[in-house]
């Protein structure tokens, strides 16, 4: 939040915005906005405030800006040139066009914060947050008592905010600050602000209190159960497509060569062949260099309840088993709440380690704490992920423990392993965004994250690994057969 | 600031008057168009040639019944072809015919022999300035048209125009219009345009129309033709720009190929369109000998059976 920007924004355009509260026509679906609007808007409201049900125009109007430059602040930060005056104009057509209908506030954003068609991603993927945040936060001014939005989140921080006015005389009011709606200050950063649409479970969030059970089950603490299904068999198709997927991956330099400009070996037939052309005498000394061919690779499954109903377990467990055995060297380990290293189970299990993992008693079907998991990882493991090493993550990222950890831990993976590889369950369905708070917050430290459910999903990120590489531009969103699917079964 | 015609239009106004001139405009140009018009800035259209960028500044002239001042660009346009030119010949014969002097300010009240030729009266106006000067209830139409084209100079030199609505004329003085016209920049994204000629616009980044705003473009401008077979029309040109084309078709080529089959077929009218046809005529949609060459059979099957389908979409 820039505090510099508020300021002039509020200076220069004091008579203005005030009415993009009040500019509201009559427009259906204004909600408790609307009765303001009959009301009449005079100053000498700003006084009584919330106290008398009259809204408080002032703390609707900061509200509207603040959160204007918040989104002007956040379209920055995606890399949108939005100079000063850009915002005031915003402010100024919010004032024509109103606070009620969504499409028309979004037009006319579009129009005054955007300058060319490159930018209009970033803003589709911010402006519902916006939205959100801005109406939540109005009704949150317009009336005293609660809000009718169901989200945890915004009921905590919204809430408190009238109330708080409520406890101030009615004559501190009109000097006391407008009640904060920028959020919980903790989630600085990427906005974490959960919209209660439809989109709900494409991208990953799910409700947490849709009945007593799923409450039991994804819960951070959730009981966990023991490992009781046996190893599927892989059919030929799945199998071919996680030894692509291994090779693809592949760090380590393996027997053979390859001709290349600057390798470390002389390529003597190659020299010979060359040297035919100048008499004799060799003159230019091809090199080659070791094309890599095997994988290190540290292999980290999330077996908490959320992945365990979305993934067949038996098919989970087989594909581990068939990357351990693809790759040259692979650690294997399984966390919910806690992590286990089973790598010696697999190695033991013989194609068979649901069976050693029986024996092993161990556990799963917990809760997701994925950062307490990494820094798990970073105590009792510190060797298992080096500079060589990929980590491949098999997690949905519904994570519901700290972020600082999740956080911390994650940087310390991209920074100590060769590549991070995120395998999510969830990002095979067209309209998935990682927003989910867990993916969002490890996604900026990720070289790639595919989708996971199908042969062909691992076929596909291998496909598009070997084509660009592991730095190249990859992962889930490059998926060509996504817009296959988008523009073929488009109705309209 | 200067007073606006515009403060009490109101968007479903603006869309009544788009509708009256027969142009089929979403809601995000109706409610840019009418933000641009109730705050008096200038509005940037950007889109691929053929989407009815210039059209949209010719509606609202109509619209509004008022003058449509259009100044096309071109590279090398300069100034004087722009803005204004002092018209040597009467200010040469003026000054020989001692009715005027090339010193001082213009200044009415002097005797006529002292007054400078540096005068409204020599003055020659072009298209910016005329925008300015231009009276009447309802300020004109500028339409300054595929700006991309004119050199960076000509953008720079823009700017005061744009903010301002004035221009500063060194002999004369600074020209200020009493109501700032309607300004439509368009452009074809040939280069990108300075960021501080963007901060002064409103953006308007014009898109294909879908399939059902274009099919209702095609009913009010080509009503000579069959619905059935317009719906046919607007199918295959939708399912045209699927394609990887140098050129995608756009609207202006729809209304060509539309204009064509209802040239073509008098009598038999209600007919589906024959894939032979499509080809025969395929020269009003694609302009590029290597998008020509990538038409094959089974590409022409597909256009069948998507204009097959067409029916059931309106329907729908």
């Amino acid at each position: 939040m820039n505090f510099d920007n508020d300021g002039r924004v509020e200076n220069g355009n004091g008579g203005r915005s005030s009415d993009a509260v009040s500019g509201t026509d009559s427009t259906p679906g204004g909600q408790e906005i609307e009765a303001s609007v009959d009301t009449d808007a005079s100053d000498g409201f700003d006084r009584f405030s919330t106290r008398d049900g009259i809204p408080d125009f002032r703390g609707a109007r900061r509200h509207t800006l603040i959160e204007l430059i918040r989104l002007a602040a956040m379209l920055r930060s995606a890399g949108v040139a939005i100079p000063p005056s850009d915002t005031l104009a915003a402010a100024r057509a919010l004032s024509v066009v109103g606070l009620d209908d969504r499409t028309r506030v979004e037009d006319a954003l579009r129009a005054t914060l955007l300058s060319e068609p490159a930018d209009a991603d970033a803003f589709e993927s911010q402006f519902p947050t916006f939205w959100h945040r801005l109406r939540s936060g109005l009704t949150a001014v317009a009336t005293e008592h609660d809000t009718p939005m169901n989200d945890e989140e915004s009921d905590e921080s919204e809430t408190a905010a009238p109330s708080d006015a409520d406890a101030d005389e009615p004559g501190v009011l009109e000097d006391a600050e407008a009640p904060d709606f920028t959020g919980s200050d903790e989630n600085d950063g990427p906005v974490d602000v959960r919209i209660p649409t439809d989109r709900r479970h494409a991208t990953g969030d799910r409700a947490e209190s849709t009945g007593e059970r799923d409450a039991r089950r994804y819960s951070a603490v959730g009981g966990s159960e023991r490992v009781d299904v046996d190893v599927a068999r892989l059919s030929r198709a799945e199998v071919a497509a996680i030894d692509r997927f291994v090779d693809a991956l592949s760090t380590i330099p393996g027997r053979r060569r390859r001709h290349a400009s600057s390798g470390d070996h002389v390529e003597a037939r190659r020299a010979l062949r060359a040297s035919l052309a100048t008499g004799g005498a060799p003159i230019e000394l091809p090199s080659s260099k070791p094309v890599p061919s095997e994988l290190q690779c540290c292999l980290l499954i999330d077996v908490s309840g959320s992945v365990l109903d979305t993934c067949d377990r038996s098919v989970l467990l087989a594909f581990a088993d068939r990357m351990h055995a693809s790759a040259r060297d692979a650690g294997v380990f399984l966390f919910d709440t806690d992590l286990v290293d089973v790598t010696a189970q697999f190695e033991r299990g013989d194609g068979d380690p649901a069976g050693a993992l029986r024996d092993a008693a161990v556990e799963w079907g917990g809760g997701t704490k994925i950062g307490d998991a990494f820094a798990t990882l970073r105590r009792n493991h510190p060797y298992a992920v080096d500079r060589r090493t990929v980590v491949v993550v098999v997690s949905d990222g519904l994570d519901v423990g700290d972020r600082d950890t999740l956080a911390s831990g994650v940087t310390w993976l991209a920074d100590r392993a060769s590549a991070v590889v995120w395998l999510n369950p969830l990002a095979v369905s067209s309209s998935f965004e990682p927003t989910s708070r867990g993916m969002a917050t490890a996604l900026p430290y990720l070289d790639a994250l595919f989708g996971f459910s199908e042969p062909a999903d691992l076929d596909e990120a291998a496909r598009q690994i070997e084509q660009r590489g592991l730095g190249g531009a990859i992962g889930y969103e490059h998926d060509a057969r996504q817009f296959e699917v988008a523009s073929g079964g488009d109705p309209a | 600031m200067t007073r606006n015609a515009f403060a009490s239009l109101s968007p479903s106004d603006l869309e009544a008057r788009f509708d009256a001139e027969s142009y089929v405009a979403d809601d995000r140009t109706v409610t840019t168009v009418h933000l641009a018009l109730t705050l008096g800035r200038p509005l940037l259209v950007e889109g691929p040639p053929g989407s009815g960028k210039t059209e949209l500044g010719k509606v609202l002239a109509k619209g509004f019944d008022t003058e449509l001042i259009r100044l096309q660009c071109y590279e090398g346009l300069t100034a004087e072809n722009a803005l204004y030119e002092w018209n040597y010949t009467k200010q040469l014969l003026a000054v020989q015919a001692d009715e005027g002097t090339v010193a001082g300010a213009a200044d009415p009240d002097k005797p006529e022999r002292e007054r400078s030729v540096f005068d409204e009266e020599y003055l020659l106006e072009r298209p910016l300035l005329r925008a300015l000067t231009a009276g009447g209830d309802v300020p004109p139409v500028l339409l300054v048209d595929e700006i991309d084209r004119a050199d960076e100079e000509f953008e720079a030199f823009l700017l005061e125009l744009l903010s301002d609505f004035q221009v500063s004329i060194p002999e004369y003085g600074t020209v200020k219009a009493d109501q700032p016209p309607i300004v439509i920049l368009t452009s074809n994204r040939t280069r990108g345009l300075s960021d501080a000629l963007k901060r002064r616009c409103l953006y308007l980044h014009v898109e294909p129309p879908s399939f059902e705003d274009e099919y209702e473009i095609v009913r009010r401008k080509v009503p000579e033709l069959d619905a059935a077979v317009a719906a046919e029309v607007c199918a295959i040109v939708a399912r045209l720009r699927e394609e990887a084309f140098l050129k995608q078709p756009g609207v202006a080529e729809t209304l060509d190929w539309a204009r064509a089959v209802a040239q073509l077929r008098h009598d038999d009218a209600e007919e589906p369109l024959s894939a032979a046809e499509i080809e025969r005529t395929l020269g009003c949609l694609l302009k590029e000998a290597e998008d020509f060459a990538r038409v094959d059979t089974e590409l022409l099957e597909q256009l069948r059976d998507a204009a097959a389908a067409a029916d059931s979409r309106i329907e729908a």
